[in-house]
């Protein structure tokens, strides 16, 4: 995978997060934020977040990797989608 | 003020059932006879624990004479669910009414739009011969993260399948299962308009608070008696009003997918009796280096849980909500 796909994953997952994600007024979302300690998703947002993973990526993540680690914040999806795209 | 009692696996033990029994009946009373003006209740029963406790206190408020035990059974429903609510009644001498709504749900289209949504999951799904159920699959202990639902669907030979639900889909399954709990509701509520009755609501406290109830469906009712209990209390009052066993020892399951589906699967994802302790030193402001040590788990594990809480507490909060009208 090339840095620049790289970049457009982090860009469109930014997007995502900013234009769905129930974010109170005043906070920043960083790379780095922790979106579900911070409450960004509830249950619904999540889905739809998988949903647009799949829409976007075309990958559909197993029940195995439905962790925490893979999506706990934008660094963390961005990460687990390069490495499932580039397998 | 008041020192906060220890934590301890026996916190939320009742300290007389025969009290609590009292209060909620008198309460019971009271609110239907005086505040809703009216001269009986009408509970839905299932032949499970939560709806046959509050069908037993609502006897022991109104007299047998005065209580209608509604059975709404269809398609879906378990045979064992009709029988158990049988022997319920017939304990407390109470008159019952079968009132089947398979046809009400064939006319809502609930079981095509159910079936729909299923089959674009699973092609090969055939609602005549697989059984089918959705599951939260993750561990709520472990990982601090939002509920995914699953899809499974089991063959005629036993062989099941799961798949996670797409948003849509998931939906759309949801909408068309709560057309169940939205025509018993009115069936309830036309069994208590034609005997000047009201409904009793059958929610225990966390289907109340974690929003496991379908609005204007099972959390439509005049009144819920065992609305600030926890299971575990609900099981404590079981016993001392003398529900049947078979209904004390049965496992709690949703009765709504086809396939055999425990309410722990389904939403909680955790054990009944920790749950409750959770939800307990949750509310109350327990720190998690005080409740883990208890429970026999990690503070980690304690932490995990009470953000799901906070997470369910706030998104069900519109399940809870009146209308709207201060316009």
């Amino acid at each position: 995978m090339t840095t620049i796909t790289k970049v457009s994953i982090s860009e469109k997952i930014k997007e995502y997060v900013k234009n769905t994600a129930s974010i109170p007024p005043g906070m920043e979302v960083k790379n780095d934020t922790l979106i579900f300690d911070e409450g960004l998703f509830d249950s619904m947002g999540f889905m739809a977040l998988i949903s647009f993973i799949d829409e976007e990526f075309g990958v559909q993540p197993g029940d195995d990797e439905l962790v925490v680690e893979n999506f706990e914040s934008i660094d963390a999806i961005v990460k687990y989608l390069s490495e499932k795209l580039s397998a | 003020m008041t020192e906060k009692k220890k934590f301890s696996k026996d916190i939320i033990k009742l300290e007389s059932v025969e009290q609590t029994v009292n209060r909620i009946v008198n309460k019971l009373k009271s609110d239907v006879y005086e505040h809703l003006q009216r001269k009986g209740g009408i509970v839905g029963i299932s032949g499970g624990i939560d709806s046959s406790v509050s069908f037993a206190l609502a006897v022991r408020a109104f007299g047998k004479e005065n209580v209608l035990g509604v059975m709404l059974p269809e398609k879906d429903s378990s045979s064992d669910s009709e029988i158990l609510a049988k022997k319920l009644a017939d304990k407390f001498g109470v008159k019952t009414v079968v009132e089947n709504i398979s046809g009400a749900l064939e006319g809502f289209g609930c079981y095509r739009r159910r079936d729909e949504a299923m089959k674009r999951v699973f092609p090969e799904y055939n609602p005549e011969t697989y059984k089918s159920k959705i599951e939260i699959r993750q561990n709520i202990l472990k990982q601090n993260m939002p509920a995914i639902f699953s899809l499974t669907i089991i063959d005629e030979n036993g062989t099941s399948k799961s798949k996670m639900l797409p948003m849509k889909e998931y939906l759309q399954i949801v909408a068309a299962s709560n057309f169940k709990q939205r025509s018993r509701m009115s069936m309830l509520y036309y069994h208590a308009e034609a005997m000047h009755y009201a409904v009793i609501g059958t929610p225990n406290k966390h289907e109340v608070e974690q929003g496991f109830f379908v609005k204007y469906g099972d959390g439509g009712a005049d009144v819920m008696p065992i609305g600030d209990l926890y299971k575990t209390q609900v099981y404590e009052l079981a016993s001392y009003l003398g529900v049947p066993q078979e209904i004390i020892d049965r496992t709690p399951t949703t009765d709504t997918y086809t396939a055999e589906q425990t309410q722990e699967e389904f939403f909680y994802q955790l054990p009944f009796e920790m749950m409750d302790l959770l939800w307990y030193a949750w509310e109350n402001g327990y720190e998690p280096a005080e409740v883990a040590p208890a429970l026999d788990i990690t503070e980690k594990e304690v932490e995990n849980v009470f953000k799901t809480f906070l997470r369910k507490k706030k998104t069900t909060e519109y399940l809870r909500m009146s209308p709207i009208r201060n316009y």
